[in-house]
């Protein structure tokens, strides 16, 4: 068995795979890792997923297009960073509970619109691969990297996107001071909260595409379907040390640990209790990273606290 | 002046925090306590059932508790579709709460139920057994019924209902063995109990009845909502070369897609599937209830109020495999497929599951 | 050059702000001409912040009205304030630690296309630092820095923004001898470019050394408006706390004791996991106060807390009163009869949240006489601080007042009680008078003295030079976590202890 897990069918399989998987947690932790820089916390981003992942199935099953899903996806996204933006800009409410219940919402609203408006789960027609011409051909290579549904491209070119925006641009130097330092940016006119919620707004918007890409590729939704993946995404910001190439590490560790798991599944490698073990492994990795990180050196100084100019 | 500064500041945080939690427990709690659904559905079901009603018999009232939505193309659509059925035998009142995979607020809806004196409370699923044993003893009058579930918990009102998948598993195994060229079956699962377990077992039997050098993989994802897992599931499968594919649990939805996009054949359970891909699923072992229901009502009507529990076979009609017209089965298969059903329901095919 | 007759730089006219329950600024008229530098003194809560606050535009007054180069001005927030040319510099440096100095300068400047370009700005940073002699690294991160030069980086950055009016609040505070020398260079560079200066500092022989103007705030109100030439230092103190104030202190010397306290090759390590207190050894005997001065940063917390227990040391001994403390935590030293006075009162020395009564009987809320089997004697306890409140002067409204709405002086009074009065002859007091007001000051200083005529050992850490100086027997000089000076109360010299705060004490010795 384990001889057909060593091979390059399997390993293509396996890396192939991991890609998918990585790209929701890449989507979220991307969007989590702008938010946090700049002083936000979100651990909401889960209940933003479903929110995504349900308003990008509802719009797809109905327009008939994935990319009204997208949209869908985007735009309740953004409706859902308002609405945090307001509670915690303006009310300056706890940030770590206001994200539970912007968790308990997404999965209560989701689950009572699902069965209320949806019930049977038809698949939808959903985003098909983009084979990337030349590339896609290459052998072996070709299959794991570059035939995939356009939401993996998207989310890979964001990795670079976010990287330049927080460390070439004056936009990145306001989130950097307003999440390090937030009284020193006021002082120089830069409007904190302004700052906070365009990033907040940004990593909604891409919690929602999180979501999207849970739904569009396979084209179906269900209860909780996002099953603690947001959570996930909010460690893996922890494990990325607050950057996003190391969001984009975590998110292809924990991908191929979920890939390695599903192969080992598929070949019959593990049944029984060894099964229910390597079923645990995303959660114990999760721990495992929260350990190692806990001297969360580099995370930004002002995170999740409010902030006020008379405070 | 800081505090009340901070003070004033503070309550509209406070404000905000009660706002989230108001606004996300009213969702969890609509979605759970789906009264308002119930009432808006059951009309339909009751007046119908009240149209054909003479003034005389007062109907017998039913109640069914499910942790998803009715019409899931699975497990909770099953008790849905039972139920009806009754109602065009007999007259009955129909209440329906779905969505209530909060167990707590199950409980609540139960004991409501059971407070109206409802004739039959139904609590279809397992996690429901725990509220169940605290309310069914303080409703003597009232009889309960539980499933999937053997144990009444030796409780005179609580009678318990159950299936044995592992015979509709059988059958689809021995179809499915004829289909795979391959020789290569992949099986998507949630977690490795209850009726899922047994529909896997016995379509492994099944499998192995016909040809033992068929190779069934077995991957059980340890969840029922995650539809991505299953879909990389079935993928992987389908990648190590599997050309027959099936699953039990609502997160199958995204297997199926993928079956569908492979024009791979796949084998439904627990309600019909065909209605998920047409072009791809051969048969669905759909659960039959209301052939339980029928011997439950009985029971009740002449005092039994429970006590019992019941199994549905293919033997005695509460699991009945049902073929999609659409895809076109070899009928030499279909016959072999009809034998085996004979065959098990006369005892005479054991399939090896314990 | 005062001689000529010149147009105001800044006029603010009549400037009132009220806050719930109290006046922050009444009828307040401030002025300043250009090249020259206007201080700005009162004690804490007597207005000035909230009138700065104003001309920076993180506050609004509720009415008078502000003039800057003659026009009258609406400043609603800091950048309108820049946008004019008004600058501060605050006491607690507004950079952010993570950016480098050139990074931070160009916050809030925006680029174009959103891009930000370091390369201009470093350039003209270059031409600002040269231009005014402030020397700095300007890719250095500014936690890499030392406090003098992210000094500098603050002032370049409002220099940078072409300030022609300079707001700094404290500079001096947390700066040794030589950097507040190599300041006042770069402010009088300033203010011979013609721009206008706000001094706002606690230590009156600076102001009188730098002021060309001096206006004193009490309760809100202008108390005093005057020229360095035509004052004194008591004037001005008297003007702040509206009664005589005096600055002598006895010296006579008592007679010097056991020792009581003995440090032996103390090792710690800080936060960072770096040795910050290094091989360092004292001892401070009965009826001594023994000074530690030093920069901000040399390892004076950590010394202060490892001598507490609230900080593992790594190796090296501590004796109390002769009892060698084998497994060092609070409780453990307060009954060897050690009594702290932490430098972080908020955090260590009280609980905001709880009453006056409650922090006052933290230490001795279990000893037989306010504790029966668990429960508190709660008469007992009124009793006791209604005493306590009264010897020590503690202003609160009543003893059941939550802490926090106390001031900083008051706060400070309190600790001092609950620590002074709980028998222990040992103190290790930390940064006492570090934001508290002359008069409480005052008081407290009065308090240490006391005690050292009753015999205590003390053992007093701050920063604060003229503290140390005002009150030690003997000045011990702490830099790197090592004592790298002492020297007695006759021998003083003010700038050799300078000389081995900043660390070129080897070559001066030679």
């Amino acid at each position: 068995m384990w001889s057909e897990f060593f091979t390059v069918s399997s390993l293509v399989v396996v890396l192939a795979s991991t890609i998918r998987l990585a790209t929701p947690f890449l989507f979220a932790s991307l969007g989590e890792t702008l938010g946090q820089r700049s002083g936000v916390l979100n651990l909401g981003i889960e209940g933003v997923m479903l929110i995504g992942a349900f308003s990008s199935y509802y719009a797809a099953s109905k327009t008939g297009s994935p990319w009204m899903g997208v949209l869908a996806a985007l735009v309740t996204g953004c409706v859902m960073g308002l609405l945090y933006a307001f509670v915690t800009l303006v009310l300056h409410a706890e940030q770590g509970i206001s994200g539970i219940g912007v968790f308990l919402l997404g999965l209560g609203l989701t689950d009572v619109l699902f069965q209320r408006w949806v019930g049977t789960p038809i698949p939808i027609d959903g985003l098909d691969p983009w084979n990337i011409p030349f590339l896609a051909d290459i052998p072996t290579v070709g299959e794991i990297f570059f035939q995939h549904n356009p939401l993996v491209y998207l989310s890979v070119l964001l990795v670079v996107v976010a990287t330049v925006v927080i460390n070439r641009t004056t936009f990145g130097l306001n989130i950097r001071a307003v999440g390090e330092a937030p009284d020193a940016a006021d002082t120089l006119g830069i409007s904190v909260n302004r700052t906070r919620l365009f990033t907040i707004l940004i990593g909604n918007c891409m919690a929602g595409l999180a979501g999207a890409a849970l739904v569009l590729p396979f084209g179906t939704f269900q209860q909780n379907l996002t099953s603690g993946r947001g959570f996930i995404a909010v460690a893996l910001v922890y494990f990325g040390a607050w950057r996003p190439i190391g969001a984009f590490a975590g998110s292809l560790l924990f991908g191929f640990v979920l890939a390695v798991v599903n192969q080992f599944g598929a070949l019959g490698i593990v049944s029984g209790a060894t099964s229910s073990l390597t079923a645990m492994a995303p959660a114990i990795l999760t721990i495992v990273v929260l350990a190692i990180v806990s001297r969360r050196i580099g995370q930004p100084a002002a995170l999740s606290k409010p902030f006020d100019r008379n405070g | 002046m800081l505090t009340i500064k901070k003070r004033a500041r503070t309550s509209p945080a406070v404000l905000a925090m009660s706002l989230f939690a108001a606004l996300g427990l009213a969702a969890t709690g609509c979605s759970s306590s789906s009264e308002s659904t119930s009432e808006t559905l059951a009309p339909e079901v009751t007046t119908e059932a009240a149209v054909e009603t003479t003034v005389a018999v007062e109907p017998f009232r039913i109640a069914v508790i499910s942790p998803s939505a009715k019409n899931d193309s699975a497990f909770s659509q099953s008790i849905f579709d039972a139920v009806t059925r009754i109602s065009e035998t007999m007259e009955v009142e129909i209440q329906v709460s779905d969505g209530l995979f909060v167990v707590e607020e199950a409980a609540k809806a139960i004991r409501g139920y059971a407070e109206d004196g409802f004739d039959l409370v139904i609590a279809h699923g397992s996690q429901y057994g725990g509220p169940l044993q605290e309310i069914a003893p303080d409703y003597p009058d009232v009889a309960f019924a539980w499933g999937t579930a053997v144990d009444t918990f030796g409780l005179a009102n609580v009678s318990s209902y159950s299936v044995r998948a592992d015979q509709g598993g059988y059958v689809m195994g021995v179809i499915a063995a004829t289909l795979s060229a391959a020789k290569n079956i992949g099986v998507v699962g949630p977690v490795e109990v209850g009726d899922a377990k047994l529909f896997v077992d016995g379509f492994k039997s099944g499998v192995g009845s016909k040809d033992p050098d068929v190779k069934v993989n077995v991957n059980y994802i340890k969840s029922f909502g995650d539809v991505a897992l299953a879909t990389e599931a079935a993928t992987a499968f389908v990648a190590n070369g599997a050309d027959v594919l099936t699953g039990t649990a609502q997160m199958v939805v995204g297997a199926i897609a993928v079956a569908k996009a492979e024009g791979i054949p796949w084998f439904g359970t627990q309600s019909n599937q065909t209605a998920l891909a047409p072009e791809i699923v051969v048969a669905s072992q759909v659960y039959h209830w209301e052939v339980i229901l029928a011997t439950i009502i009985a029971d009740v009507k002449s005092g039994v109020l429970g006590g019992k529990t019941h199994i549905a076979t293919l033997a005695n009609g509460g699991l009945v495999i049902e073929y999609n017209d659409a895809f076109k089965l070899d009928p030499e298969v279909k016959a072999l497929a009809d034998k085996t059903i004979a065959g098990l329901a006369d005892q005479t095919i054991n399939t090896g599951v314990k | 050059m005062q001689t000529e007759p010149v147009a105001p730089m800044l006029e603010m006219r009549c400037i009132s702000k009220r806050f719930p329950g109290v006046m922050a600024n009444d009828s307040v008229d401030f002025t300043v001409l250009p090249g020259t530098v206007h201080s700005l003194l009162g004690e804490n809560g007597a207005g000035k912040s909230t009138l700065m606050k104003i001309l920076y535009g993180l506050c609004r007054q509720d009415s008078g009205s502000i003039h800057f180069e003659g026009k009258e001005v609406d400043i609603s927030s800091p950048s309108k304030a820049i946008s004019h040319g008004i600058g501060m510099i605050h006491q607690h440096f507004m950079l952010v630690p993570t950016l480098t100095v050139a990074e931070n300068v160009a916050l809030g400047l925006g680029g174009r296309y959103g891009i930000s370009d370091m390369r201009p700005i470093k350039k003209r940073l270059s031409e600002v630092s040269e231009r005014y002699g402030l020397k700095v690294n300007h890719d250095a991160l500014i936690w890499q820095l030392a406090v003098g030069e992210r000094q500098r980086a603050e002032i370049l950055k409002a220099l940078y923004r072409d300030v022609k009016l300079l707001i700094l609040d404290e500079p001096t505070a947390v700066l040794t001898r030589n950097e507040v020398d190599d300041l006042f260079v770069t402010l009088r560079q300033l203010t011979a470019d013609g721009k206008g200066l706000i001094l706002i500092s606690h230590k009156l022989h600076e102001v009188i050394a730098l002021s060309d103007e001096i206006t004193v705030l009490r309760d809100g109100k202008v108390s005093g408006h005057t020229r360095p030439k035509e004052t004194t230092r008591d004037q001005l103190a008297q003007l702040m706390v509206g009664r005589p104030v005096s600055f002598t202190r006895e010296v006579a010397s008592v007679g010097i004791g056991d020792v009581k306290l003995a440090i032996k090759d103390l090792i710690v390590r800080g936060d960072r996991e770096t040795v910050t207190v290094n091989n360092l050894s004292l001892q401070v005997r009965g009826g001594e106060i023994v000074g530690v001065a030093g920069v901000s940063g040399n390892g004076q917390r950590e010394l202060a807390e490892a001598i507490f227990g609230l900080r593992p040391n790594e190796s090296g001994e501590i004796c109390i009163n002769g009892v060698r403390v084998v497994k060092p935590s609070p409780k453990a030293i307060r009954a060897c009869g050690l009594a702290y006075v932490p430098e972080e009162r908020m955090r260590d020395g009280v609980i905001a949240d709880f009453t006056v009564t409650e922090n006052l009987m933290l230490v001795d809320y279990d000893s037989e006489s306010f504790a029966t089997k668990g429960f508190l004697k709660l008469r007992a306890f009124q009793q006791r601080c209604a005493e306590l409140v009264k010897n020590f002067a503690v202003k609160t409204a009543t003893l059941e007042s939550k802490t926090r709405q106390l001031s900083g002086g008051n706060i400070q009074k309190l600790v001092i009680a609950r620590e002074f009065s709980s028998g222990a002859d040992t103190l290790v007091v930390a940064q006492p008078t570090r934001g508290v007001d002359i008069g409480a000051s005052e008081y407290i200083h009065e308090q240490l003295l006391l005690r050292r005529r009753n015999g205590s050992a003390i053992l007093l850490i701050s920063e604060d030079l003229d503290e140390v100086i005002a009150l030690s027997d003997r000045i011990l000089v702490i830099l790197g976590g090592r004592i790298v000076g002492e020297v007695s109360r006759q021998d003083v010299n003010v700038q050799q202890l300078g000389l081995w705060m900043s660390g070129v004490h080897d070559q001066v010795s030679a």
